[in-house]
C-alpha cells in the first residue's frame, strides 16, 4: 500500500523495515522507519 | 504472504512465478536458478578456473558469492574505473567480499594499467561515457582471463539487463546482436569463454539474495549513468511487467528456446588479432586501441580508409546497449 501511495512499482524496489526485507502485503505503522531501496542498474557489467 | 515451499511468513515475492519465499526456502530457489542455467547452456565445469567481473554491485557480488558456495574456483576481477567516490566505495566493497570469503581477487586500474579513467574518456573521446566504459570492461575482462589462465568469465547480468537489451536489439532489427544474445558465449579466436549465471534471476531477486545474505554492495548507481538508453529499456518493461508479471521472462527465455536458433545465420563475425595488442578484433585494430589512442591523443598508424566499418558499426550499438560484441553463440 505505501508503495501504491508513492506510484513505486513493487517489482523495482526492496522494502526494509528495521533490517529486514517485506514483502508488499505487510502492514506497517507510522512509526516504522521503512527504506525503499532500489533495484535497478543501468551500466554494463 | 506466505512462502511457498513451507508456509512460514515471505520476505521476497516473485510475481511471475506467482510465488513468494521465506528467508531460508530463498537461499533455496535462487542458487537452484544459478544451477539450471549453469546446466542448460553448459556453463562451468567443476573444474573450471572462473573469473567473475566483479563491480561492487548487486548482482556481481551475488553471483561470486553464489558460484563460491556451490564450491567453484572462482576468483574476481574488479576493474577500478576511476569514478571519484563511486569508484573508491566500489573497491573498497569488493575487497572487503573478498577478504571475508579469503578469495583471489584481481585488481586493475584504467588511469593506472592503461592512462585513463572513464569521465576523461567520456569528455575526450567521440564514444559516449557508457559505451567507452563498457568497451574497457570487456577488453580488461578478456586480457585479464587470457594472461591469467581462466576457463571462462562469469558476468552478474540479470533477467532484466537481457531483457533489456534483446528489447533494444530488436526495436533495432540488429539481428546480429540478437543472433548473440546467448548466456553462454564459447571460446573463439582468442575470446575466453563468458557465462551468465544469472539470466533467469530478475534484478529483484538478485538483490534480495544480496540484502539477505548480509552482502554489503553498492546500492548507489554509477553517477554517469543517469539516463542512459538501457534505463529507458528497463522502465518500458518493467510498466509491462506491472500489469502482466511474466512478460520479462517469457520475452528474453522464451527468444533463448525459440527463436535465437532462427537468428544464427546472422551471426557472421571473423576475428582476428589486432596489430597493436593482439586482443581480437574485426578490424587492423581492436575498438579498445582505437578508443584509447583517441583519448590520450596517440596514433596507431590507420589510415581513414582503413577504418574497419563493421567494428564501428558494433561500437555504434554498444553506444547504448551494454552487449557483448564477439562470439559465434550470443
Amino acid at each position: 500500500m505505501v508503495l501504491d501511495e508513492l506510484g513505486v512499482n513493487p517489482d523495482t524496489v526492496l522494502v526494509i523495515r528495521s533490517g529486514e526485507l517485506i514483502t508488499r502485503e505487510a502492514r506497517v505503522d507510522d512509526a516504522d522507519e521503512i527504506e525503499i531501496r532500489p533495484v535497478i542498474s543501468g551500466g554494463s557489467a | 504472504m506466505k512462502c511457498r515451499r513451507c508456509g512460514e511468513p515471505a520476505v521476497i515475492e516473485v510475481r511471475r512465478h506467482n510465488a513468494a519465499y521465506c528467508k531460508a526456502c530463498f537461499f533455496h530457489v535462487f542458487p537452484e536458478q544459478v544451477k539450471r542455467a549453469i546446466k542448460q547452456y553448459d556453463m562451468l565445469r567443476p573444474t573450471d578456473r572462473i573469473l567473475v567481473a566483479v563491480s561492487g554491485g548487486k548482482d556481481s557480488l551475488a553471483l561470486w558469492d553464489v558460484l563460491l558456495r556451490l564450491g567453484y574456483d572462482a576468483a574476481g576481477l574488479y576493474l577500478g574505473l576511476g569514478i571519484g567516490e563511486y569508484s573508491t566505495r566500489s573497491g573498497e566493497v569488493t575487497k572487503a567480499f573478498a577478504s571475508e570469503r579469503d578469495a583471489e581477487l584481481i585488481m586493475v586500474d584504467l588511469e593506472r594499467d592503461h592512462g585513463y579513467d572513464i569521465p576523461t574518456a567520456g569528455r575526450k573521446g567521440s564514444r559516449s561515457t557508457c559505451a567507452v566504459c563498457g568497451l574497457s570492461k570487456r577488453y580488461v575482462f578478456n586480457r585479464a582471463a587470457l594472461e591469467g589462465g581462466f576457463d571462462v568469465i562469469a558476468t552478474g547480468h540479470n533477467l532484466d539487463d537481457e531483457a533489456a537489451t534483446l528489447l533494444g536489439n530488436t526495436l533495432r532489427w540488429q539481428t546480429e546482436y540478437i543472433a548473440r544474445q546467448s548466456p553462454a558465449l564459447p571460446a573463439k579466436d582468442g575470446m575466453v569463454k563468458k557465462v551468465k549465471p544469472l539470466h533467469r534471476l530478475s534484478e529483484l531477486e538478485t538483490a534480495a539474495y544480496a540484502f539477505l545474505r548480509g552482502i554489503d554492495y553498492v546500492v548507489e548507481e554509477c553517477p554517469l549513468v543517469a539516463g542512459n538508453t538501457q534505463l529507458r529499456y528497463k522502465d518500458a518493461m518493467n510498466a509491462i511487467e506491472a500489469n502482466s508479471p511474466g512478460t520479462k521472462a517469457q520475452f528474453f527465455l522464451g527468444y533463448l528456446d525459440r527463436a535465437m536458433p532462427l537468428f544464427k545465420k546472422e551471426d557472421t563475425a571473423q576475428l582476428v588479432a589486432c596489430e597493436a595488442c593482439g586482443q581480437p578484433t574485426t578490424g587492423r585494430f581492436c575498438a579498445f586501441c582505437r578508443a584509447r589512442a583517441q583519448i590520450l591523443g596517440e596514433r596507431l598508424g590507420e589510415r581513414a580508409d582503413e577504418r574497419d566499418t563493421t567494428d564501428d558499426m558494433r561500437e555504434l550499438s554498444d553506444e547504448v546497449l551494454p552487449v557483448e560484441i564477439y562470439g559465434d553463440a550470443r
